[in-house]
């Protein structure tokens, strides 16, 4: 009995540092304002979203993945965007436990990355991939996949394609809103889409899109890509907290028909 | 003169391409998951106690903040969780004396999870989402001069 009790005392007190929080002052609406939004850790990546929407729907990941084989162009800016979808789908064969799909993603990617003159800089992480995808260590691939898509995104910037690295975030984004709100759209679990909305994201990917060069954004992809976030960014900041079924239809019809004629596109401007 | 002065140059020509060498190396584009990076930095810190995360299923992003922290001026990030997913955020520096404290906030402000102690330079905080949206997480530091920082994040 004695033991019992002291056992439950112990556990009072180890509760009590989780409890400290409360204690604490609330931030300003000004400290969140100022608050600083950062690409590599404020927006999240394709991994954590696949992830909570797999907790939340269980969905049949096998059935909804449709890797997309992007089409040749020489726009840079296309391939950038065609390489943003193909981590979206890396990610999401890794929820269907499909490891020649990763394989094939991480091979499209590196292709893509070649055109890009990217390519050498992720051929080891390529190589990892191919070797956690042919022993199923899921939690490992979902960290190469990450490292990949930053090692990408770290080699444009210092080649000062800044523009491109925009384009292959805004991609991923298109790609997953894509797969989730179709999946949503379709009845798996009407409560989930919260995980939609995303409003901060929304408005600061359009931002980056809208502040692109001149010359990147003669593409008509590109512009229907703008044209595309607006409209989303309006459905999100109208339901910041969860998305009515309407505006959950409107974003599958309209992120899909993005990431449709990414896959299609050709490179006349 | 000239004969004498030869062994010197080839010297210093042959220290400058050792230098060269190492600046070319893997640490100019190192990634944050370069674990056989030799030198300790907040950055390798900061993975190392995110690591230690990893038995418990956690999987570490591969992004990260770095900067340097003055003593009692806070540095906040917005961040975007998902709910259903658990996260954890780990700081860290290499001043022994210092004191971190990573916190986490929702979109309304409020104190939100929980704390968990570290040694006096490193910090981890970590939530259990129940609502997607905007978070804020706060690093800093209560004891200690002005001292560089890192922060990354791990997800299961």
């Amino acid at each position: 009995m004695l033991s019992k009790i002291l056992r439950t005392a112990a556990l009072i007190l180890m509760a009590i540092p989780s409890l400290a929080p409360a204690a604490e002052e609330r931030l300003t609406p000004e400290q969140m304002r100022d608050a600083s939004f950062l690409d590599t850790v404020s927006i999240p990546t394709p991994g954590e979203f696949f992830l909570a929407v797999d907790k939340q729907c269980q969905p049949n990941w096998s059935k909804v993945l449709r890797p997309v084989v992007p089409a040749t162009t020489s726009d840079r800016e296309i391939i950038a965007l065609q390489l943003g979808i193909l981590v979206a789908d890396g990610f999401m064969a890794i929820e269907a436990q499909d490891g020649q799909s990763v394989k094939n993603s991480a091979r499209d990617i590196l292709l893509l990355a070649k055109k890009l003159n990217v390519s050498h800089q992720i051929l080891a992480r390529s190589q990892s991939i191919s070797d956690f995808a042919d022993v199923s260590d899921w939690r490992r691939l979902r960290e190469e996949l990450d490292a990949m898509q930053n090692d990408i995104r770290l080699c444009l910037l210092e080649q000062k394609d800044n523009p491109l690295v925009v384009l292959a975030m805004a991609g991923s984004w298109v790609r997953q809103l894509d797969m989730a709100s179709n999946l949503l759209a379709a009845g798996e679990n009407p409560s989930s889409t919260d995980l939609l909305a995303q409003p901060e994201i929304a408005a600061r990917i359009l931002s980056r899109v809208e502040n692109l060069p001149e010359n990147s954004k003669k593409t008509p992809l590109i512009r229907q890509l703008a044209e595309g976030i607006r409209s989303a960014s309006t459905l999100m900041s109208t339901s910041p907290l969860f998305l009515p079924p309407t505006a959950v239809q409107s974003l599958a019809s309209t992120m899909s028909t993005i990431a449709a004629a990414a896959a299609q596109a050709d490179s006349k401007k | 003169m000239t004969m004498r002065m030869l062994p010197l140059l080839f010297f210093f020509l042959a220290l400058a391409v050792a230098h060269a060498q190492q600046e070319g190396g893997g640490l100019a584009n190192s990634s944050p998951l370069d674990w056989n990076s030799p030198d300790k930095s907040p950055r390798s810190l900061a993975l190392e106690l995110a690591a230690g995360n990893a038995g418990e299923g956690y999987q570490i992003h591969d992004g990260f903040w770095s900067g340097t922290l003055s003593k009692g001026v806070p540095m906040l990030i917005e961040v975007h969780l998902f709910a259903g997913n658990d996260y954890r955020f780990s700081s860290a520096n290499l001043d022994p004396y210092s004191q971190l404290k990573v916190s986490i906030f929702d979109a309304w402000g409020y104190p939100a999870g929980q704390e968990y102690s570290g040694n006096a330079s490193c910090a981890t905080a970590g939530i259990s989402v129940i609502r997607s949206g905007s978070y804020f997480i706060r690093l800093i530091m209560t004891e200690g001069d002005k001292v560089d920082t890192c922060m990354v994040y791990s997800y299961k």
